[in-house]
């Protein structure tokens, strides 16, 4: 019997489903990277003096204006003094954590990390940061009224529930602009 | 289990999501107690890693709150801090929420990451109640912060509170999320272009359970 000379195994083709684990998951690294690097980019920026002074201050005081207008027309007569809302029965002091600023940079880091055409980020980012800011004018007016009226629970209100919804806000926003604007529709064949 | 493909997915996602919320806050909000006696015994630990003599106490007030407490400072004043422990770890909802919300995950490997993810959140937790604890130390002492912590110290612990407490305790869950869970995600939203009714392989990695 003749011996049948063995041929060396060719190596497997380079399919994405084969290749190494940067070409099998090429999309999904780079989100990942970019995600990161703007999520911590953008927190770094807003740490910065000068940019919380000139940028997130300001942007905080009209959050404050916009929720003492809101109050006012609900009857509960505030008046505003910078970041501050106060009332005969209670006051709040609008902080860093309470503007909506860490629901909209994680919204935005996402938006800009997934790969869609910049329209439909363009659209996305103007949509979505508007709804979380919706939410968080909804958090300020029910988290004062908590105070007047349920100042007992105020403090798990303040931060369990509402940084909980505000963030999950944020977070659904992205996943439902993902789903119905950025991918691309599968067709039946 | 096969995996629901394209924007089924993720519509299947937000819904489980918000059924999902309702029981995990009240698991989270039963374990709190314990979980707040556990982080600042730990937290304690930590903090006598870098200190000698151990003279940091962090000391449970109530239900929610405690105290940073600095044993050679005369009794008097020697409650330095009091922060909300509970607030260290709400996030913990958030994170069981999108954990357990994944369709078509076969639930060993949904348990299996919400585990790691878990766990990736109690160190951070730790580290935060170790950076309220430096933080107070370093910069909200007065003379003593200026006397005892450099300016380097100073910035790099209040930096570090800062970011802890607030961008990264919020953005962390969703973050571990998309670690886990993106390639189920993509894989439902971007279907391979084969066409016909195949289900994305992509969405169940692994084979269920």
């Amino acid at each position: 019997m003749a011996a049948k000379k063995a041929s060396p195994p060719s190596p497997p083709a380079e399919t994405p489903e084969t290749g190494s684990l940067w070409q099998r998951n090429r999309r999904e690294i780079t989100f990942l990277v970019l995600f990161i690097a703007l999520l911590a980019g953008g927190f770094t920026l807003i740490s910065l003096n000068w940019v919380n002074d000139h940028v997130i201050e300001p942007f905080t005081a009209g959050i404050a204006q916009v929720s003492g207008v809101v109050l006012d027309l609900i009857g509960q007569d505030v008046t505003m003094e910078g970041t501050m809302i106060r009332n005969k029965r209670f006051a709040v002091n609008i902080k860093n954590g309470c503007n909506g600023v860490e629901a909209m940079l994680i919204f935005l880091a996402a938006v800009l990390a997934f790969p869609a055409s910049w329209k439909s980020r363009v659209a996305g980012l103007g949509l979505g940061i508007l709804a979380i800011q919706l939410v968080n004018l909804v958090r300020v007016v029910a988290l004062f009224l908590t105070g007047v009226y349920f100042p007992r629970v105020f403090d798990a209100s303040h931060t369990v529930i509402w940084q909980t919804i505000v963030i999950l806000a944020g977070v659904l926003l992205w996943i439902l602009w993902a789903n119905r604007f950025a991918a691309p529709r599968q067709t039946a064949t | 289990m096969a995996s629901p493909a394209g924007p089924r997915w993720s519509l299947l996602l937000v819904r489980n999501l918000l059924l999902w919320l309702v029981p995990v806050g009240l698991l989270w909000t039963a374990v709190t107690p314990a979980y707040n006696r556990f982080l600042l015994g730990s937290g304690q630990n930590l903090l006598r890693l870098v200190e000698s003599p151990n003279v940091s106490a962090l000391v449970r007030k109530d239900r929610h709150f405690a105290y940073v407490q600095r044993l050679d400072f005369a009794p008097a004043r020697s409650l330095v801090h009091s922060f909300r422990v509970t607030d260290v770890h709400f996030h913990l909802v958030l994170l069981g929420g999108l954990f357990m919300a994944v369709p078509g995950i076969p639930w060993r490997r949904r348990l299996e990451n919400l585990g790691l993810a878990v766990l990736i959140t109690i160190f951070f937790d730790l580290l935060l109640v170790f950076f309220q604890a430096k933080f107070v130390y370093a910069t909200q002492l007065g003379d003593w912060s200026v006397k005892n912590y450099g300016p380097f110290a100073r910035n790099a612990y209040g930096l570090g509170k800062h970011l802890l407490d607030l961008p990264f305790k919020l953005s962390l869950p969703f973050v571990l999320w998309t670690g886990f869970y993106l390639r189920d995600l993509f894989g439902a939203l971007f279907p391979p272009p084969t066409g016909g009714a195949t289900t994305s392989t992509k969405t169940s990695p692994r084979p269920s359970a």
